[in-house]
């Protein structure tokens, strides 16, 4: 039963994340804003954090980012979507080998300057690991073919460009650990058909903007 | 075990922020690198030689491409590299460089399916959106 309620919360969670990364990340993208950034140093960093601390649960993160890349398979616009799937996997990842030497409690975290750091950290890794796997990915999936030169003389944009992340990560890591000040219980009844329903919008939006782009 | 526990909690409290310190001061750091190298020039140097976009597009053949549902119209990049005077341009491949130093590797094959628009962007029909390098100021034959 515990384990169905947490494939529950995986999928639900992962949705939202792989739905973000789709709509929202896409128009943020069009309107000429720094997508990536704001995608790891909001929605991704803040769905993972409410999950950790929610579900007290290792690997749950992971599972999460094996949705979400999933999620954007099905919205192949926007570059290579493939790479984009991967780097969504990996972020799920390094969060994973990043938040593994906390307690499952968080009991560290208990001020605003451990709340902060470990956001700032968490969030900097994860989009400076996700763009570096796709700076990989891309030219070795595409017919260019990969060269380490490119990456090396890249880094310092990709470092550079990892500080909004990084300073968004240190405000909403700390607003949603406030969050568990709050109790919150959900009953069963509620819980399953919540969580699938989520899971379900997300995919049906995901795949409807897909097919409407596709048709126009 | 609590004893453990608690000297663990107080390793943390140390290296979670000077982590955080660190990657700021990086982020900082590249940031200002970033800025101090990008380099601002109205040149683009193809094999040697300085031209203007206006030279290039004299030069080189203008046509229309479609990338990721796209078109882009802009003077075609292996008209160019032939005009400019590379010598079998099929045994090269380019690097195609950035004035904030971005830079990707495309070979022949790809260059046939390649423009350059009017605002310096390279745009390539069978490269994913990674490739579309802005504010060029080399194309280096390699």
């Amino acid at each position: 039963m515990k384990k169905m309620k947490l494939f529950a919360g995986i999928l639900a969670f992962g949705s939202l994340w792989g739905f973000s990364e789709c709509i929202i990340g896409s128009t943020l993208r069009d309107a000429g804003l720094p997508a990536g950034s704001i995608m790891t140093g909001l929605f991704a960093i803040i769905l993972m954090t409410m999950s950790r601390m929610f579900y007290k649960q290792r690997g749950m993160q992971l599972g999460m980012g094996l949705v979400a890349g999933a999620l954007r398979l099905f919205n192949p616009f926007g570059g290579c979507f493939i790479c984009s799937a991967i780097a969504i996997l990996a972020e799920g990842a390094i969060f994973e080998l990043i938040w593994y030497g906390l307690s499952l409690d968080l009991k560290e975290l208990n001020t605003i300057t451990m709340k902060s750091s470990i956001g700032i950290l968490t969030a900097y890794v994860i989009y400076v690991g996700g763009y570096i796997i796709t700076q990989i990915l891309t030219p070795i999936i595409s017919s260019a073919g990969f060269y380490l030169e490119n990456l090396i003389v890249f880094l310092p944009q990709i470092f550079a460009s990892g500080l909004l992340a990084a300073i968004l990560g240190g405000i909403t890591v700390t607003a949603t650990l406030q969050l568990r000040e709050i109790d919150i219980t959900i009953k069963d009844r509620l819980y399953y058909p919540a969580t699938i329903g989520i899971s379900i919008f997300c995919w049906l939006i995901v795949i409807a903007n897909t097919l409407i782009i596709l048709s126009s | 075990m609590s004893v453990i526990r608690e000297i663990d909690i107080m390793g943390k409290k140390k290296i979670i922020p000077i982590s955080a310190l660190i990657v700021l001061l990086i982020g900082s750091l590249s940031s200002a690198y970033v800025y101090t190298s990008t380099v601002d020039t109205e040149f683009i140097t193809i094999n040697g030689n300085e031209y203007t976009i206006d030279q290039l597009f004299f030069i080189g053949e203008e046509k229309t491409i479609n990338s990721n549902s796209e078109l882009f119209t802009g003077i075609a990049l292996d008209s160019l590299i032939i005009k400019t005077g590379v010598v079998n341009p099929e045994d090269h491949d380019y690097k195609i460089i950035a004035s904030d130093g971005y830079q990707k590797t495309v070979k022949w094959e790809n260059i046939k399916n390649g423009v350059l628009t009017r605002e310096g962007t390279s745009i390539f029909s069978d490269l994913p959106k990674a490739y579309r390098v802005k504010n060029i100021i080399h194309i280096e034959v390699i």
